[in-house]
């Protein structure tokens, strides 16, 4: 078992690690945004997914106290190392230096909570265009499920010719 | 305690089954419907399709084992999902709430793998103490029982869009074994229940019940004939034995951490092949120093959890894979054994789907950035396929009990060991390329390949071997060491196959069941 992950892996089940949320202030908050922006970057995405993603950010740091503790400082160091505003960095800058952070535990967890949280959001769904619960509408007997038209109708029976072999030339290769 | 059924004394030795999924359901039914007095325990609560929702992180943490496990080894899933080797279900109907219901069967060959692929170096191949020929009227039993389509009559299932262009893309790249199925799920009503209405959320719990589980034909059929009695929230700890040898009472916890003791018959083990043979390992005894049933010191060992991999192409034009069953649709051609192509064994490819939910943490685990997001703004031009083929034994691969790591209990947690094989690694690249020219072939702008998932097809740990020392369980299912303690579950398996498992799990677990009541006839239980 010597290769497990300390960083990540969890150790105990039980609730020794939970406590408050952590508390951010409205600087750091607006780089959680951006870095959510930055690591999640969606041309067609409003604030709102990404500013609900931050909530659910900050609601997991409950689960672990170090966490807690630690989030705002660590958002804090990204000013620092972006000349004192990280805000004002440009994209392309602002990407690099998240790269440089790439498997800083604070930043894994981050995205580790972000990847769920964003992309189960209602709106992110309408803007990839899935249509969510189908059971209460019938599901999609009657709304599509067969209505692709690019492609001609295929064979949905199998296939009656040969059946196929399954052992190829066994003999001749051993 | 809430319980279910006909109730049984704790006093009254009777046939204990542990886990009411694909194989302990089975079972359950098979015995109760024939006049045999068994007792379900089941670690999961009873839930049922009002109780379902069609939205994925819910319906997954309403009713995924997400129980403490650890894992270690070089595969992915250890570094991306280090607390969830496995997606397995823990509820009334095991992992057949969750399945999608591909049930293609073993080919002849798969049961002789030793003999057919020889040596490979680091594996721990071995014979079936059985034949395909022996299981065939069992899987014909199977087949009707769990409705496939395509087979005794049942129609296949319509196309749907993910289908039509990978049947199209098949078509092109000179496939010809393709189709929607088998596949069991009602393309029209059969057995009570309805035809599909393709709502497309198999993988989060059946509302309208025209997918087969056990938790909607063989539990409530087993629970109607008065023979058994299902206690849901109790989970099995500790199986015992007598001085003379056999299982007499099987140990379990309430829901509320209550410990009881049923008195049995016999005991039947199904508690997916993570659970099984850690119940095993931890029903250790004086006369069973290494676990319950171990003396080949297999128990554990020889986890396999199909090759897999997935392939997501992207289309100019919309596809919307979402929409419909998640895998009514098959490619069968490489699932041949062609040791030209470099590698033993085969695989099929088989569509599937996933919301954007599940899609974005599975997709490329851990990946970020504008790599990551152009894969999630194609979804709805988005076509997606499964690749599931046989894995290689390796003893090395496998359950132990994790001895600094608890569960909510205070027992030991399972650990998962699992390294790819080279076999394993050479098989997904080749169904990657083949992936590849499928969707190519369709028109694909891009395709991406998905690492593997959670292993949601879980074998090996608890292998049938004609003789003892190779295997823990003989050709029923029955243990070598103790005459009354049987397995049913898809650990039992001694090599994978490239199929997906259930099928064979189930007709696996009818013969048993004929078995075990032939001995109750002769007195032998
Ligand atoms: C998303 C998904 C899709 C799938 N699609 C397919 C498919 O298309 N085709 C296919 O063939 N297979 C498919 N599978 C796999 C299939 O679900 C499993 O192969 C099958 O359910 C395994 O049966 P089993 O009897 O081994 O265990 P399960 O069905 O997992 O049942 C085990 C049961 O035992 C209970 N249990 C465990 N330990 C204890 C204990 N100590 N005490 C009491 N109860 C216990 C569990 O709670 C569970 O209910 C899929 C699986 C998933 C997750």
């Amino acid at each position: 078992m010597a290769d497990k992950d300390s960083a990540t892996i969890k150790r105990d089940t039980s609730s020794a690690l939970r406590g408050g949320p952590a508390t951010l202030t409205p600087r750091q908050r607006q780089i959680l945004v951006r870095v959510l922006r930055l690591a999640y970057p969606h041309d067609s995405f409003p604030d709102g997914p990404y500013e609900r993603t931050a909530d659910a950010v900050v609601e997991a740091t409950a689960d672990d106290r170090r966490l807690a503790a630690t989030l705002g400082p660590d958002l804090d160091m990204l000013d620092t190392i972006s000349d004192g505003d990280f805000l004002g960095a440009s994209d392309e800058t602002a990407t690099l230096l998240l790269r440089e952070y790439a498997d800083e535990p604070y930043f894994r967890q981050i995205r580790g909570v972000a990847v769920v949280a964003l992309y189960d959001d209602r709106e992110v769904w309408e803007l990839l265009g899935y249509e969510g619960p189908s059971f209460d509408q019938g599901g999609y007997l009657h709304r599509g499920f067969d209505d692709l038209d690019w492609l001609p109708e295929a064979r949905i029976t199998e296939y009656d010719g040969e059946p196929r072999t399954e052992l190829r030339d066994v003999e001749e290769q051993r | 305690m809430s319980t279910h059924g006909n109730p049984i004394p704790l006093d009254e030795p009777v046939v204990v089954v542990i886990g009411s999924g694909a194989g302990g359901g089975t079972v359950a039914h098979d015995l109760a419907t024939e006049g045999v007095k068994v007792v379900v325990l089941e670690a999961g609560p009873y839930l049922t399709a009002d109780d379902y929702t069609n939205d994925e992180w819910p319906a997954f943490n309403q009713m995924a084992w997400l129980d403490m496990r650890t894992t270690s080894g070089s595969y992915r899933v250890a570094r991306d999902f280090p607390n969830l080797p496995a997606w397995i279900v823990k509820a009334v109907g095991g992992t057949t709430t969750h399945w999608a219901g591909a049930t293609p069967r073993f080919m002849a060959h798969e049961f002789a793998a030793r003999s057919t692929y020889g040596e490979v170096e680091g594996a721990n191949l071995l014979d079936w103490p059985i034949t395909l020929e022996d299981l065939e009227p069992w899987y014909d039993r199977a087949e009707k029982a769990m409705g496939s389509s395509h087979r005794h009559g049942r129609p296949p299932m319509p196309a749907n869009n993910n289908y039509t262009v990978f049947a199209n893309g098949a078509e092109r790249a000179g496939y010809r074994y393709y189709a929607t199925g088998p596949y069991a799920t009602n393309a029209e009503p059969y057995d009570g229940r309805p035809a599909t209405v393709q709502d497309g959320f198999n993988f989060q719990g059946d509302k309208s019940g025209a997918k087969w589980s056990t938790l909607v034909r063989e539990i409530p059929r087993a629970l109607e004939s008065g023979n058994a009695e299902l206690r849901p929230l109790c989970q099995a700890v500790g199986i015992t034995h007598g001085s003379d040898g056999r299982a007499d009472a099987v140990e379990y916890l309430d829901a509320d951490g209550n410990l009881h003791r049923q008195a049995a018959r016999a005991v039947c083990v199904a508690g997916n092949s993570i659970e099984t043979p850690r119940l095993l390992l931890m029903s250790d005894s004086p006369s069973h120093p290494d676990g319950l049933a171990n003396s080949s010191g297999q128990v554990g060992r020889n986890y396999m959890r199909h090759l897999t991999g997935s392939a997501y192409a992207r289309f100019e034009q919309p596809v919307r894979m979402y929409r419909g069953e998640t895998m009514a649709g098959i490619i069968a051609d490489e699932a041949v054994h062609d040791p030209s192509r470099g590698f033993v064994g085969g695989y099929y490819m088989e569509t599937l789907s996933l919301g954007p939910a599940f899609l974005a943490s599975f997709i490329e685990p851990g990946s970020w950035g504008r790599e990551f997001t152009r894969l999630m703004d194609a979804y709805a031009n988005t076509a997606g396929m499964w690749l599931v083929g046989e894995d290689m034994p390796q003893e090395s691969n496998r359950i132990t009990l994790d001895p600094d790591v608890t569960d909510q209990w205070g027992l030991p947690a399972p650990h998962v060991h699992f390294d790819d094989h080279p076999n394993d690694i050479a098989m997904r690249r080749h169904a990657y390329r083949a992936a590849d020219t499928v969707y190519r072939a369709a028109g694909a702008v891009g395709v991406h390949h998905t690492p593997p998932y959670p292993a949601t097809h879980n074998l090996g740990t608890c292998r049938m071997a004609a003789d003892a020392a190779d295997g823990p369980l003989n050709e029923w299912g029955q243990a070598h060491d103790v005459p009354n303690l049987f397995v049913a579950d898809g650990s039992v398996m001694t090599t994978g196959g490239a199929a997906n498992p259930t099928l064979t799990i189930v007709a696996l677990a009818m013969r048993q069941a004929d078995h075990v009541r032939e001995l109750l006839r002769t007195g032998e239980l």
